[in-house]
């Protein structure tokens, strides 16, 4: 016994000597694709995990924020008529987060589903709170991104990206990826000590539709490992942890994604928005959660 | 069960022990060892932290300079990416030996070495991953590293050194996605560089460096020589294949009349081949500027 894990530790050190290529095979579970979870809304987006790993998305035109509970797969009515929610995310505190890009703000609910705003006069399509509270949001039609303080002040901290669309931190908070939905790339920044961002680089490529095409590259996810997951017009494309494209999965039922997250209560279930639709799929990855979420 | 399992493990054992003996084959020769009375050139170490192409970038790198070399006199070039290990008196190409006896002999003309790594971005708190910059550098088909290389390393270095712009004196050379970048930037800037040594270079599909052979076949000669070096046991993952892909490159290569030389043999994805016989691949890359001398 003792032999063969001297052996396991050997053929293990000739795996990690062949440097970390991160194939879609280390994620994806063969003959598990994708299940259709929910449908029948006009345009989902925004999925969100809970401390208990549900998940919360919403159907953006019908104004209605929406609870998946993990386990049964049923759907619920959490917040409706609050406005054209595009975004969701949960903060370290526990409360589910929003941005409204159409109504111009950032709102927070509460456990009840009741709405309020912490800051507006701002273009919000898709956001990420950090663990200190601070949320940075995209301004797609204004080509930067906001950083808005638990205070509620507010400020610009990257301009000049065509679309800026999806926004999401790597595990540990220290680069803040931003997706151009318009463009090809995805754009790092370091997070400085203040919270303001520095050093954009388009260091994420992604495959396009066809040549010039934009990527329509939407929301994201990473995790535990540092890859990247981005929801695009040919499908979920998966990054390793310096960048380098990994692959694309299937749309699906052919339906573009919009966002993506990773859920349930082990965080190792991928779900994803697509047009009228929610879907899921069971994966060997692991989902990062920014903080400590309350209640757990 | 255990008895399969060990007898696996013994099966796997001996088939990852013979890769690494075929491997192991390949060391350091008699020209990267320190000889009595061949004088010794200096290698000094710098920090690169404000580069405007790649913002927030660190990076060490080293100049190598052959005590041949005369103020006044322009040297030839050779940089290399990853610079760290190829500056490495103990590593498997030990660059500065091979340079000064070969500088000696006269194999090769008076070369000022440049070794760099690539950049990473240093995280702003402590417990942060920082972000490492390699892929992006070496990886893009495009000319940004080349001119992060000539506008800003090598311009800061040609104000303490005369350095030849004549880019058949200006060579560059990379291990795997080190390779495919030395490849990009003569293929980008011919005027600047006119020889590449690839060792196990990723002409793979990391980030689309897989379309050269297509490219070389259909775009006027370059004049570009070229050293490739690779192994039948190189990679074989999801980016490509290595082994066939420096076959494809070799062939474009000869296809477009390139002045090329490619060396295949068993080794794996590390850099004992090509340090092994890198003295020859100094020879071979530097017999024309020699012969003219």
């Amino acid at each position: 016994m003792r032999f063969l894990a001297a052996t396991l530790l050997l053929v293990g050190f000739a795996s990690t000597a062949m440097s970390q290529d991160m194939p879609l095979s280390d994620v994806l579970i063969e003959g598990q694709g994708w299940e259709l979870v929910a449908d029948g809304y006009k345009f989902t987006e925004g999925p969100a995990v809970d401390a208990d790993g549900n998940v919360f998305f919403v159907d953006v035109p019908n104004q209605l924020v929406l609870k998946l509970d993990h386990a049964s797969g049923k759907v619920s009515t959490f917040s409706e008529g609050n406005g054209a929610t595009s975004g969701l995310m949960f903060g370290a505190d526990g409360k589910l987060y929003g941005s409204q890009n159409r109504d111009r703000r950032i709102v927070v609910f509460d456990e009840a589903g009741k709405m309020q705003v912490i800051a507006d006069d701002l273009g919000a399509n898709d956001l990420v709170v950090a663990s200190n509270g601070n949320i940075y949001c995209t301004d797609p039609k204004e080509h930067q991104v906001w950083l808005v303080r638990p205070n509620g002040q507010k400020q610009v901290v990257a301009k000049d990206i065509a679309s800026p669309n999806g926004i999401i931190l790597w595990p540990h908070e220290g680069t803040l990826v931003i997706a151009d939905s318009a463009g090809e790339n995805l754009y790092s920044y370091r997070v400085e000590e203040d919270g303001t961002l520095s050093y954009g680089s388009p260091d994420y490529t992604c495959r396009l539709p066809e040549p010039e095409a934009p990527s329509r590259a939407d929301g994201m996810t990473v995790d535990t490992k540092g890859r990247l997951y981005v929801a695009t017009a040919v499908g979920v494309q998966m990054f390793d942890s310096t960048a380098r494209i990994s692959g694309v999965m299937l749309k699906p039922d052919g339906k573009a994604p919009s966002n993506v997250v990773f859920a349930g209560p082990k965080l190792d279930t991928m779900y994803v928005t697509a047009r009228d639709a929610i879907y899921r799929r069971p994966t060997q990855a692991t989902g990062v959660r920014y903080g400590k979420v309350k209640g757990k | 069960m255990a008895r399969i399992l060990a007898a696996l493990s013994v099966c796997f054992c001996l088939f990852v022990t013979t890769a690494h003996a075929q491997d192991e084959q390949y060391v350091p020769g008699p020209d990267a060892e320190r000889k009595e009375g061949v004088p010794q050139g200096t290698v000094t170490h710098h920090v690169w932290d404000k580069s405007e192409i790649y913002p927030g970038t660190v990076r060490d790198y080293w100049i190598y300079v052959p005590k041949q070399y005369e103020k006044g006199k322009p040297a030839c070039l050779m940089v290399f990416q990853d610079g760290g290990g190829f500056v490495n008196e103990k590593g498997q190409t030990r660059v500065p030996i091979v340079f000064d006896n070969l500088i000696h002999s006269g194999e090769m003309p008076v070369a000022i070495g440049v070794f760099i790594q690539p950049g990473v971005v240093p995280p702003a708190k402590k417990g942060q991953a920082p972000r490492k910059n390699r892929s992006f550098e070496y990886d893009t088909l495009s000319d940004q590293y080349s001119r992060f290389l000539t506008e800003e390393i090598l311009a800061d270095i040609g104000k303490q050194y005369d350095i030849s712009d004549d880019p058949q004196h200006r060579a560059i050379c990379g291990n795997s996605s080190g390779g495919i970048c030395a490849f990009t930037v003569a293929w980008e800037h011919p005027e600047q560089f006119g020889k590449v040594v690839s060792h196990i270079g990723s002409f793979t599909n990391i980030r689309g460096g897989n379309v050269y052979p297509a490219l070389i076949r259909k775009t006027e000669h370059k004049p570009i020589k070229v050293f490739l070096q690779d192994g039948e046991n190189d990679l074989d993952n999801l980016h490509g294949n290595w082994p066939l892909s420096n076959q494809q490159m070799a062939a474009a290569l000869k296809f477009s009349g390139y002045d090329y030389k490619f060396v295949l043999g068993v080794g794996r994805h590390s850099a004992r081949h090509g340090g092994a016989i890198f003295p020859d691949t100094m020879r071979w890359l530097w017999s024309d500027v020699v012969e003219k001398n």
